[in-house]
């Protein structure tokens, strides 16, 4: 073996796309692999658990972890990659605060079993077989560990110590590239922060944003699927709930470049205590009706509130103890 | 920057007022288990001499940097415990107030209970205390010069008010006159004519040398705020100059002829003109939207008295204060409506009042279609209270008196007339109240409706069809003339002026008052004063009176020679700030504009319009805009503390 | 703590100008109501920001009120009020999704001269949240 720093990355639960950003590193990421010693990368490479368990506590100097806590696998192997490394970097919407599949937080984990091995339109389980929930599962005669389903997804600060998030879904080559230039330089900002992307929020980069008026008032909120937006106005002008103003930036503003509005995946600046209530009160103060009942016309249009403003963030939400507590 | 926190809580009895629902002595130990908290002291009267100078020697001995005062509502004496604070020598806004008073001991009857509630204010503000910043009050010279846009009867009362108190004004007049509206309403009670008013007052303000008018000009430009506003004056040219003597030589040769907009369209004029007999500056103007500049008045003039060559010309005041007076527009019936526009005999109560009018067209004579009416009716409420589909639904207040004052110089003047009065209500508020009375002796007939009339024109006349409600029957007036009791709307010119002063309008479309009665003639723009009918229908009088209620607003505001700001305004951490401009259409105040700073378009808050709400702050997506003293970890902190901050 | 005994706590967020006086006013003129509301005074219902309502229940308020001054115009600021309004009617829709009872949010509109208005609220919420329970679950079992 080599003094190269040793890196392991690992993924939760997650889509995959934060692998696949990796990989967009396209060819700086041979830079990276001439730099570091890759210990452990299920997606990609043939390492072990047992391979990370025979590692010396703290040799690994930094794990990115991308993908939210919601198997037990999940728990133990970020654990012990805790215990193994020096630095732990949540990687993208999911690590850092839930990402999408937090959302599935507003339902009990029987009613998510159910949807999702029952009822959904495309299941076909008429033996109505389930997954075990004890931790283990029969295969023949033998008996297998299989991970159980947490009642919640939880962002991994909520079940190990973070160093440093990345923020994302995914994380674009260029913040990546410049998180691992942050970390590879030596002078290590503090604890706790978001590396990588913009300190200020996306509008900083937008290039709509000279073309928002100054009286940022709209009358309804429209929808992609519903209206095509001018590519030379604002969005949010226009009427989509374009989050750019509330989210942090660092993405170079590729959906509004796509003629999609932000949905917020690089969550939010560090002195917002809840992002999807910093987007709401935005969001509705521009709503520029002054009668109630006019108000609540606009907003009965809007299909999904918690979807549309949480939609990374909900496990870090400040009410995030009290949805299930309160679902029937 | 921030001072470790030394927190002084010092908790009143107020006599029993307190101390009977709250046990002090309790609330005082438990104050000392909190965070940051260096002393406490319970004391009868904390307001009173004594209690201040503990507050004050507490401050010295244990050099504490914040202070709590659990006593009454902070709107009672937040400001005795400002001074006494201030005068230990620390920052009069690093005091707190727990309000254990009006919220607490007199609004709950169980000791136990009321005590735990006041201790836990006690946390709260001690919570919020601890964060508290030093704030300063920013202080701004003011220029003594007021601007009072329209030369009306409201706009030239303030300019006299000031101009007395010794400010400097610049009345400014749309119009090529003085006067305004009131300059043609013919009669008012007591046998005075609006053109008599008028006279009064200009000779009042051609009397007074700190009065500059500036008549056909207008407010091109507006910006700055309270004591320091910024105006640009475009001064239309007049073609006609100072040597004019009146004599209308020109007048007689000028080939142009157009109606007469100062007797409502009742007569013509000429394109080279003279408004009215009363009209200020007694010059002849050209009205340049009709001119074709053929010279026939300047070969005609022997005094060189007009230049066709005048330019308009600029002027950039900087004023302390502006009074928006430019007054109204009377409703103008659109075609059909009660058959106007269908027979010349309809005219309208505006109409009515210069033929009436010695200076009228017909020097008062009551000439309608070219003969005096046997039969004349009028309908009230048109273009009012919903009584057509293009109707306001506000009452006009004007229009009930002035069309009685009207039948009743009718009556005076033609005794064998017979006057109709079609109405819904008669709204002849206060002393006019006796107008129904003398209309009723000299025997004008009132007929009330609910549903409003019809008017029909026949080969034979105009003819009113109503239900009559009082004798409950369907009734028909044939008439020789009808007048139409037209209220009045908002000037049609009145959007250019809301986007050049920032004036905002309200539901009824004129401009809006902060508050009706908490702040009448003051516009939500802090400097900004409104006085006569731009806020609304008025009279004469009402007008007038509002005009010298704008002057002593703005008296007040300019006479200390400087304006204070709250410190508690937003503020932008322009690191922070991306420019995103949410905050911007938020602010009632449009205090909010964006600038540059390092090549970046950031949030730039103009302190001295900030009038401390704090939307802005709640909206501000990057959290980069804070509102002093109400900060969000400032207000967080006291709600963490409310809810027993997690040891409930 | 068992739910005989269970006190809800109510935060209040009330505009300096209108409701903040209208509670001075209950204790001017001795109203009585029960003393399980903590106020926090703030210059207007627009400086609300939606943040503070869910740091509130985060941190065990079983009901939040958040109290200004009469739509349309009656706000001391022109329209902070309206912009309380738009925020905290898409919050109401918010906590219908998040499932959180609609009884616990109340956005009133409470003059200076409303005392009486003040202690009905309070003692309708506080029926309301006695019936419901805590917002904790976790308190319900302790």
């Amino acid at each position: 073996m080599n003094n190269r720093p040793k890196v392991a990355f690992y993924w939760c639960a997650s889509c995959g796309g934060c692998e696949e950003a990796v990989v967009d590193l396209a060819e700086k990421i041979i830079d990276v692999v001439s730099l570091v010693d890759i210990v452990f990368w299920p997606v990609a490479m043939d390492y072990k658990l047992s391979d990370v368990e025979a590692l010396p506590d703290n040799s690994i100097t930094v794990s990115f972890i991308n993908g939210g806590i919601r198997l037990s696998e999940h728990e133990k192997v970020v654990r012990l990659l805790r215990q193994k490394s020096k630095l732990v970097v949540a990687y993208g919407a999911c690590a850092c605060w839930g990402g999408i599949p937090g959302l599935a937080n507003q339902y009990s984990r029987e009613e998510i079993l159910e949807r999702v091995y029952l009822t959904t339109p495309t299941t076909a389980n008429p033996e109505k077989i389930m997954p075990p929930q004890d931790g283990y599962a029969k295969l023949g005669d033998v008996k297998i560990e299989v991970p159980t389903f947490l009642p919640e997804l939880k962002p991994l600060d909520e079940v190990i110590d973070v160093d440093y998030y990345i923020p994302g879904c995914p994380p674009t080559p260029e913040v990546t590239w410049n998180a691992i230039n942050v970390l590879l330089s030596g002078k290590l900002p503090d604890k706790g922060t978001v590396i990588g992307a913009s300190n200020r929020s996306l509008c900083d980069e937008c290039p709509l944003n000279k073309t928002k008026p100054e009286n940022v008032l709209i009358k309804e909120f429209k929808r992609v699927v519903n209206y095509s937006p001018r590519a030379d106005t604002c969005l949010l002008a226009q009427g989509l709930p374009c989050l750019g103003p509330v989210t942090r930036g660092g993405c170079g503003a590729l959906c509004v470049k796509a003629n999609m509005p932000c949905t917020g995946c690089f969550g939010p600046l560090e002195n917002i205590h809840d992002y999807g209530g910093k987007a709401l009160s935005f969001l509705a103060s521009i709503l520029d009706y002054e009668n109630e009942e006019e108000i609540k016309r606009e907003i009965s249009k809007l299909p999904d509130v918690s979807g549309l403003i949480y939609k990374y963030t909900l496990p870090k939400s400040l009410l995030k103890n009290l949805l299930r507590s309160v679902r029937k | 920057m921030i001072q470790e926190p030394r927190v002084g809580v010092f908790i009143c009895h107020c006599g029993h007022n307190i101390a009977a629902k709250v046990d002090v002595k309790q609330v005082a130990d438990y104050a000392k288990t909190l965070p940051n908290v260096i002393v406490s002291h319970h004391y009868v009267f904390m307001c009173s001499t004594v209690g201040q100078e503990l507050i004050r020697e507490e401050i010295k001995k244990h050099n504490l940097n914040r202070v709590v005062v659990a006593a009454c509502s902070p709107s009672m004496h937040e400001p005795t415990f400002r001074t006494a604070i201030e005068s230990a020598g620390l920052n009069k806004y690093l005091l707190e107030m727990a309000n254990i008073r009006e919220h607490c001991s007199w609004a709950h009857s169980d000791k136990e209970a009321a005590t735990e509630k006041a201790k836990d204010l006690v946390r709260m503000a001690v919570a919020k205390a601890s964060l508290l910043e030093p704030l300063e009050e920013e202080e701004f010279p003011v220029s003594p010069t007021v601007l009072v846009l329209g030369g009306g009867v409201a706009g030239m009362r303030a300019a006299i008010d000031l101009a007395e108190w010794g400010f400097n004004v610049y009345l400014v007049e749309k119009n090529p006159t003085l006067g305004g509206r009131a300059a043609l309403t013919g009669w008012l009670t007591n046998n005075r004519r609006g053109a008599d008013v008028v006279n009064n007052l200009i000779n009042k303000i051609v009397d007074n040398k700190n009065i500059h008018v500036f008549t056909n000009a207008e407010l091109v430009e507006f910006s700055g705020f309270p004591g320091n506003f910024k105006a640009k004056i475009k001064v239309n040219p007049r073609f006609v100059n100072e040597k004019c003597i009146l004599c209308g030589e020109c007048e007689i040769e000028c080939p142009i002829e157009v109606s007469n907009e100062y007797q409502y369209g009742l007569s013509r004029r000429k394109a080279i003109f003279f408004p009215f007999k009363a009209a200020y500056p007694p010059i002849y103007v050209i009205d340049q939207r009709v001119c074709i500049k053929c010279g026939e008045c300047v070969k005609a003039c022997q005094y060189g008295a007009i230049n066709l060559a005048e330019q308009s010309l600029t002027l950039d005041l900087n004023v302390g204060a502006i009074v928006i007076a430019t007054g109204y527009d009377p409703y103008h019936p659109p075609k059909g409506e009660y058959a106007y526009g269908l027979h010349n005999n309809i005219i309208t109560l505006f109409q009515l009042e210069r033929l009436l009018d010695e200076d009228g067209p017909t020097q008062g004579k009551l000439i309608i279609g070219g003969a005096v009416p046997k039969r004349i009716a009028f309908i009230l409420c048109v273009g009012s209270r919903n009584t057509t589909p293009s109707s306001k639904n506000y009452c006009s207040r004007m229009c009930c008196t002035s069309t009685l004052i009207n039948a009743i110089k009718i009556k005076e003047k033609y005794p064998d007339i017979d006057v109709y009065v079609l109405y819904q209500d008669i709204n002849t508020y206060g002393n006019d109240e006796t107008l129904y009375e003398q209309a009723g002796e000299k025997l004008v007939k009132f007929i009330k409706f609910e549903k409003p009339p019809t008017v029909d024109i026949s080969p034979e006349g105009i003819v009113i069809d109503v239900y009559e409600t009082t004798i409950q029957e369907e009734i028909s007036i044939p008439v020789d003339a009808l007048v139409l009791s037209v209220g009045m709307v908002p000037r049609r010119d009145q959007n250019e002026l809301i986007a050049t002063t920032r004036a905002s309008c309200g539901e009824d479309g004129f401009i809006r008052e902060v508050h009706l009665k908490l702040n009448p003639v003051e516009a939500p723009t802090h400097g900004i004063f409104l006085a006569g009918a731009v806020t609304g229908p008025k009279n004469i009088i009402e007008s007038i009176r509002a005009g010298s209620a704008a002057a002593s607003k703005v008296a007040t505001l300019l006479s200390e020679g400087k304006v204070r700001t709250e410190p508690f305004t937003a503020n932008v951490n322009e690191e922070r700030c991306s420019g995103c401009r949410i905050c911007v259409g938020l602010c009632p105040y449009k205090a909010i504009s964006l600038r540059e700073i390092n090549d970046r378009m950031v949030a730039y808050v103009e302190r001295a319009l900030c009038m401390g709400c704090g939307t802005c702050s709640a909206a501000c997506p990057s959290g980069a805009m804070q509102q002093y003293g109400f900060k969000d970890i400032q207000i967080m902190a006291q709600v963490v503390a409310a809810t027993g901050g997690g040891i409930k | 703590m068992s739910t005989n005994n269970y006190e809800p706590r109510i935060v209040v967020f009330a505009c300096n100008w209108c409701s903040y006086a209208a509670i001075d006013l209950a204790g001017t003129s001795r109203k009585l109501y029960p003393p399980n509301v903590r106020v926090i005074r703030v210059m207007c219902s627009g400086r609300v920001d939606p943040q503070f309502v869910l740091e509130a229940f985060k941190n065990g308020a079983d009901g939040v009120i958040v109290a200004g001054c009469r739509p349309p115009s009656d706000c001391h600021y022109i329209n902070g009020n309206i912009k309380a309004l738009r925020r905290f009617t898409l919050f109401k829709r918010l906590l219908e999704e998040l499932g959180i009872e609609k009884e616990r949010f109340r956005l009133e509109w409470i003059s200076a001269a409303e005392a009486d208005k003040w202690v009905r609220v309070v003692n309708e919420m506080l029926e309301e949240l006695r019936r419901l329970g805590p917002l904790k679950a976790e308190a319900v079992s302790v």
